[in-house]
């Protein structure tokens, strides 16, 4: 198989004057657009490429068909795993191993969810049964929950004051800082913590 | 009627912290209910009980915001014995079963990194740069475990063949390109890499919990010694304001402006009750039986607490994990706290 027909395709457009051998035209560069045949430039009577047209034998495959067909039908493509009887019990222990850690790590992180979304809903709950001195009141005083935060129970607005305050969502998904999207690397950063940071 | 009134106050008071929780409950709350009914006999005795089964107008609680300032873990967790053997375990047998790697797709024939690549590739026999000396064709091909202890399973001996590989250029003694004087001196020429930071760091070393740089993996949770000298969150009373808005101002207020903190949402994630031993008067004239703390939750970004001037006469501060929160603070505020807090 003639490898240079994949050169073309996955070369970017700046390696040609990079390396200096950019013997082909730029017209015969690979196309960008998304049809599967590189049109370059119809005639008015024909349909066909000019450059199609000129090669015998038809028209040339699309080289990105020829790159999935030397892989699809590559020599060595099918390449089954072959495990011995103990090895593959071995393989198998592996994998079961794998699986029950696999497990236990979801149920954990699960368990470590309901726990803190546990807490916030009880802080929730004190809060709407909770009038302005800071006692609690009765269900029957209290006002609505849940998507009906806002309606005010029979001793109107002093009870709950903060937690209708504490269902608005308005502005909380908008107010993430940037900073917050830094992603954890496996190294720590060379100039560390920044603590000197002064607002300005 | 009297005398079993006393027996139960005393009682009560007496069940300082030898007494379970739901106990004490049950015990306050019988005196209580005795209080009720003693209400009519005199006016005297009226004024020592504190009515709680009905809570009068006179009684309040005291209410507070706390924040729970955290700073995310920066590094990713060290993984499990399991973990990581399991992970260059599959990364070994993937590549006894991917198809070969072709280079025609990656480097242009004749050029200097295709050169580089086939002298690499003869010599490690994978593409795979950081699991070992494997071949997955031929006679070998079966052979990809790694025995127990195996020098390649160490994280830092993978992170320093990541690390060659990319300082050499895969050029030795006896190769053809040795002749060359160019290419023996480009040899010696290679730029040294830089090493990455260890994970463990000086702060680690040396327990510094007033350092951000300490348990990289770890959240850490900004705790403060209050003045009666116990560890909390920075907490402070407020009255007219959101929970949002009052965790804004007891930052400042308690650590400085020069931190970079978000408050991260209008809701609290959990409260703490503690009731006083005996109600104090507050200056509106209402009994003051406790007080509640509503923690919110708010992330530092740069910066660090700095409690000079601070209003809440906080004297110390500590960057502390989950468990170490645990060896400071109260049995009673960690048990109401733990909840909240996040296990890494």
């Amino acid at each position: 198989m003639n490898f240079s027909t994949f050169r073309s395709v996955f070369r970017p457009v700046g390696s040609i004057t990079r390396f200096g051998q950019a013997t082909v035209p730029r017209q015969n560069a690979p196309s960008i657009r998304p049809s599967t045949t590189p049109i370059t430039g119809t005639s008015s009577f024909s349909s066909t490429a000019n450059l199609q047209k000129r090669k015998r034998g038809g028209a040339p495959t699309d080289p990105r068909i020829k790159a999935i067909r030397y892989f699809l039908y590559h020599p060595l493509t099918p390449r089954p795993l072959h495990f011995s009887r103990l090895r593959y019990l071995r393989h198998w222990t592996i994998h079961r191993a794998w699986m029950l850690f696999l497990r236990k790590r979801r149920r954990a992180e699960e368990l470590e969810l309901e726990r803190q979304y546990n807490s916030m809903r009880a802080a929730c709950e004190h809060l709407r049964l909770m009038d302005s001195n800071g006692m609690l009141v009765s269900e029957a005083e209290a006002g609505g929950q849940g998507p009906d935060a806002m309606r005010l129970g029979v001793k109107g607005r002093e009870v709950g004051r903060l937690y209708r305050a504490a269902m608005i969502k308005r502005g909380v998904y908008g107010s993430v800082p940037i900073e917050y999207a830094r992603c954890q690397t496996d190294f720590p950063s060379r100039d560390g913590w920044n603590h000197e940071w002064t607002r300005e | 009627m009297n005398t079993g009134q006393q027996t139960t106050r005393r009682l009560a008071a007496r069940a300082g912290r030898s007494v379970c929780w739901s106990c004490k409950d049950t015990l306050s709350r019988k005196y209580a209910s005795a209080a009720a009914a003693a209400l009519p006999t005199d006016d005297q005795s009226l004024q020592h009980i504190p009515p709680v089964a009905q809570p009068s107008s006179q009684d309040s609680y005291g209410i507070k915001t706390g924040v729970v300032l955290s700073r995310p873990p920066q590094i990713t967790r060290d993984l499990h014995p399991l973990e990581s053997a399991f992970f260059l375990y599959q990364r070994r047998l993937n590549e006894r079963t991917a198809l070969p790697f072709t280079r025609y797709f990656y480097y242009k024939k004749r050029t200097a990194a295709d050169l580089e690549w086939k002298r690499k590739i003869k010599q490690r026999l994978t593409p795979a740069r950081d699991i070992g000396r494997y071949k997955g064709y031929g006679e070998e091909s079966w052979n990809d475990e790694l025995l127990m202890g195996a020098k390649e399973s160490d994280i830092h001996h993978q992170v320093e063949k990541l690390i060659e590989d990319a300082e050499q250029t895969g050029a030795q003694d006896g190769d053809e390109a040795e002749p060359v004087p160019g290419a023996s001196n480009s040899k010696k020429e290679e730029e040294k890499i830089e090493r990455p930071m260890p994970r463990v760091t000086e702060a680690d070393l040396k327990n510094d919990v007033k350092s951000l740089n300490r348990q990289l993996q770890r959240t850490l949770y900004l705790l403060v010694k209050n003045q009666e000298g116990r560890w909390i969150f920075p907490q402070d009373t407020f009255a007219q304001e959101t929970l949002h808005s009052a965790a804004g101002r007891v930052l400042t207020e308690s650590c400085g402006e020069n931190m970079h903190t978000w408050v991260v949402g209008n809701a609290p994630i959990g409260y703490y009750q503690q009731d006083y031993q005996n109600p104090i008067k507050t200056l509106s004239g209402l009994r003051e039986l406790g007080a509640k703390t509503f923690f919110m939750k708010a992330r530092i970004m740069a910066g660090q607490a700095n409690l000079e001037g601070n209003k809440l006469g906080l004297t110390d501060f500590k960057w502390l994990a989950k468990e170490e929160v645990q060896g400071e603070v109260d049995k009673s505020y960690w048990h109401s706290v733990k909840n909240m807090l996040a296990e890494r």
